[in-house]
């Protein structure tokens, strides 16, 4: 079905308990069709059982798995060996942990810090609007709900927050800012001034250099710069107002 | 080596599990007593990377303003789908509470589609019917094809409002009692490498399945069954753990999900000589037979040696054809799965072959409950204190056979019974732990930490999961199933050979892999032996050589081990309340045939 392919893979290393980091290089023949954690997975079997790395649904669903292959911010469970050949046009791959937080080994970085951001901006209704048809259920027509849609398929896997130019130190990052931004669009949600404070305050869109290096790297493809211009042209249009 | 507690702390309620059914039930507790102290624990970095969030499909519940659906009809399927093994007590309970909960979900702020008037748009399911079998039931609602994600983000969420304390990246080791009441657990937190014990008023275990144990299967890498060992290490029981549901379509490999749809816009299963073979196994429906009968046929033709071998990854498949379908088809009704193939093994489902095979998909069985939520001890007794709801806990919902979109249901439901109930335990006292505190975690860990021998965990793993989907898979047989119980004994003697390479505890992916491996051979133990034990065929379990259902088997069996390998088995009886309260429906209640 599919060709094998001679792969290198240099990867970097942290041991938490000597604070030494290297890099280690792995020679592995694998099928084509093998995702990049399958690899991690026939490391840990065949060679070196103390690689750690993280994932968990393992087909591109959750955000756990990841990392920087050559440079490039990507999901490892959806990295095919034949797509990463084609890819970087070469066999040799040198994978690194994602920038958004400490690494506590090898390629498992903690996420506390980066999912703290997210969740300081409240991924929920802070106050909910009236009901205005009197029914138990909002109604949201299809195209008021097309606004934000694209926007909940985030799965918080930090690839755009680590190819962001202004880094994590002061920023809420480009994925915290959009969750935040879908219940400011979100018809049931009655908090939009404060959302919008928020975002405008010191940590949020102003550290934004508009790279979109966000929206290119998403494994999803969503369009991640795009709700960030849409919280900056919110800011824009208030200043107008005053 | 002697490994030691850092830390003890107290809470109210301890949520062993941040699925959807875990965080369900804390929301329901922060709500109805907001400042509980409620800390949940999971084994991955974020709850949002729950297995929960993976499930696609839908959310079935009957609208009350629905002209032609009735929440009878969806209890009649779930018993037919069943099998007849569910319990109908908690089969009432949870259909009647179903629309509140959508409504729930809703008003907090989940995205589900809608349709042309803004209203929740609603779609059909297979097993889902109106008038007992008579068509289709529009029944379920969902949030794109992400129906599991848009209930945990919005779990997450309502959680995160209410203050809840989440320890992530960490595992429960071993629950604690305070004489009979369960009073907290071990928890070791991976990042730190740290042991500490947590006390609480109420546990509640919410851990998701089991499903690493096989070789192929849709689950997260962390379903390592976890549950079933905490359980019978603590001399609790596990419910017919032989209840194992498996998926026609798993994408050759790993398995990851092919949904139903395939099947339903055209596509056809061929062998490796491209004969279109469901014909033989049901000439009428052919692919769109039920899963457990589709998922025979194919295990039937890689037998006769008519699958094909797929070198990357060691395993047979057949192919499914989707390319004498119409181009708008692919475009419209398929693009989702369509790319999984582009995806996951290059191949392009319009001009190519794609390589599909059982794949294990959802536990029936698990930790079992009564209709609120508690652990059963017996029969008849449950376990103060202590909860278990959604996929690790078995109310029996599902029977033998579970339908797509009962589980979501399922475990928001019972999420917010058990949570309901919990309240009850915390107005209370907190309960001191006794005897050594988590000494049997320290002595296993210390064990895994020391041991010095030649065996791999990787090795044995894959040994243990290639033995289990062939012999306890989609076909058991008497004899298949003895060698399975033998060789699983024999790899827990092998486990007992491991030496591991790293030796600190901070994130040391092999230990919690030791541990977990452990966990799967209790798990796999556990479910050999109740098929072994079970000699007849309903839903999910199949006997070859019992292929008839057995009326002496209509009841639930409860499993214990406190020792490895020693079964003690219990039978329980099913819940046959509206069977037995009469009623003008209740002869479809009665023990039916499963015909389709
Ligand atoms: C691909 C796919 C599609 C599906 N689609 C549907 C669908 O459309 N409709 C439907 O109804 N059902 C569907 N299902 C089934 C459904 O998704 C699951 O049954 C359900 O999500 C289980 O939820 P849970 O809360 O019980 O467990 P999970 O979501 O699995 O959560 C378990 C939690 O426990 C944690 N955990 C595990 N072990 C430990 C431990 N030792 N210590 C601490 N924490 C631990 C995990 O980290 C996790 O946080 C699907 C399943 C799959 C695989
Ligand atoms: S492991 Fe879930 S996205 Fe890769």
């Amino acid at each position: 079905m599919s060709d094998s392919y001679e792969i290198t893979m240099k990867i970097l290393r942290y041991d938490p308990s000597t604070k030494k980091r290297w890099t280690q290089q792995y020679r592995l023949q694998a099928g084509g069709i093998l995702r990049l954690t399958d690899l991690f997975r026939k490391i840990n079997m065949e060679q070196d059982p103390s690689l750690a790395w993280n994932s968990s649904c393992e087909h591109g669903q959750c955000g756990s798995c990841a990392v920087k292959v050559n440079g490039k911010p990507l999901l490892a469970c959806e990295l095919l060996v034949a797509n990463a050949v084609k890819l970087f046009g070469i066999n040799q791959f040198f994978i690194e942990p994602i920038s958004v937080g400490p690494v506590v080994r090898d390629l498992i970085v903690d996420l506390e810090p980066a999912y703290g951001r997210v969740e300081s901006l409240k991924p929920y209704i802070m106050k909910r609007k009236e009901n205005l048809y009197g029914t138990a259920e909002y109604r949201i027509a299809p195209q008021e709900m097309e606004s934000y849609l694209e926007a909940t398929r985030c799965i918080n896997c930090f690839c755009c927050a680590t190819a962001c130019m202004s880094g994590p130190k002061n920023f809420l990052g480009p994925n915290a800012i959009m969750a935040s931004m879908v219940r400011v669009l979100d018809p049931r949600e009655a908090a939009t001034e404060q959302r919008l404070s928020v975002l405008h305050g010191p940590e949020g869109v102003r550290h934004c250099h508009t790279s979109r290096a966000c929206s290119q790297v998403c494994p999803k493809e969503i369009d991640v710069a795009h709700y960030v211009a849409l919280a900056k042209a919110a800011q824009t249009k208030k200043h107008r107002e005053t | 080596m002697k490994l030691r507690l850092s830390k003890t702390i107290s809470c109210d309620l301890l949520i062993l599990g941040a699925g959807g059914a875990g965080l369900r039930c804390a929301a329901e507790v922060l709500e109805k007593r907001p400042g509980t102290k409620v800390v949940a624990i999971t084994k991955v970095a974020h709850p949002q990377k729950s297995h929960t969030s993976t499930a696609q499909g839908g959310l079935a519940a009957v609208d009350p303003k629905d002209p032609v659906d009735k929440p009878v009809y969806h209890m009649f399927d779930t018993w037919k789908g069943s099998d007849c093994m569910a319990d109908q007590n908690v089969v009432r309970k949870i259909v009647e509470a179903g629309w509140d909960e959508i409504l729930w979900l809703e008003n907090r702020g989940m995205h589900f589609s809608r349709d042309m008037d803004g209203r929740l748009a609603k779609r059909t399911f297979g097993g889902h019917t109106i008038n007992f079998g008579e068509a289709s039931a529009y029944r379920a609602v969902f949030e794109a094809d992400r129906t599991g994600k848009g209930i945990m983000d919005t779990l997450w969420g309502e959680v995160l409002r209410g203050g809840i304390s989440f320890i992530h990246q960490s595992m429960a080791t071993e629950l604690l009692f305070s004489g009979e009441r369960c009073a907290g657990a071990m928890v070791f937190c991976q990042k730190s490498g740290e042991f500490v014990a947590i006390k609480a008023k109420a546990v509640v275990l919410a851990m998701g399945g089991c499903g690493q144990v096989f070789k192929v299967t849709t689950n997260c890498r962390q379903n390592t069954g976890d549950h079933l060992s905490l359980a019978v290490q603590a001399g609790l029981p596990v419910m017919d753990p032989e209840a194992v549901q498996f998926h026609p379509t798993g994408i050759v490999g790993p398995g990851i999900l092919a949904s139903e749809t395939l099947r339903s816009v055209g596509g056809i299963l061929r062998n490796r000589d491209l004969e279109a073979f469901m014909e033989k196994y049901a000439p009428k429906m052919r692919e769109l037979a039920p899963r457990d009968l589709v998922a025979r046929a194919i295990e039937t033709e890689i037998r006769e040696g008519k699958g094909v071998f797929n070198q990357d990854h060691s395993i047979e498949h057949v192919w499914i054809d989707l390319r004498h379908l119409p181009e708008h088809v692919h475009r419209t009704q398929i693009p989702e799965v369509a790319s999984f193939f582009k995806k996951f093994v290059n191949v392009d489902s319009r001009k190519e072959l794609c390589p599909i095979r059982p794949s294990n998909h959802y536990h029936m069985g698990g930790v079992p409950t009564n209709s609120d939520g508690e652990v059963l001890r017996d029969p008849q007794k449950t376990v103060p204190g202590l909860f278990a709801v959604g996929e690790c806990a078995c109310a029996s919902f599902h029977g033998f056979n579970r339908l797509g979109t009962n589980s979501l249901l399922e475990l928001i439901t019972m999420g917010r019974f058990a949570g309901q109930k919990a309240l009850e335990y915390l107005e209370g006292e907190l309960p001191e732990l006794c005897g050594d505190i988590g000494e049997n975690t320290f002595q296993t860990f210390a064990a895994y930490l020391q041991t010095k021998g030649q065996a791999k965990v990787g090795d044995v793993r894959e040994k243990l999961r290639a033995l289990m989907t062939e012999k306890v898979g989609v076909f058991r047989v008497e004899g298949g199933l003895r060698e399975a119980v033998t060789q699983i004994a024999e790899l827990k003697a092998q486990a007992m050979e491991i030496a591991l390479v790293t030796r600190d505890l901070a994130m040391n992916q092999e230990l919690v892999e030791r541990w977990e491996l452990d966990n799967l051979l209790t798990s796999a133990m556990l479910i050999a032996t109740g098929a072994l034990h079970r000699k007849d065929s309903r839903g999910g379990h199949f006997r070859e050589d019992y292929p008839q259902r057995s009326p002496d088997l209509d009841s639930h069996s409860l499993l214990y081990m406190e020792e490895f390998g020693k079964v003690k088995i219990e039978k329980k009886p099913v819940d046959m309340s509206l069977f037995n309260e009469g009623g003008p429906h209740a002869e479809k209640f009665g023990m039916i045939e499963r015909k389709y």
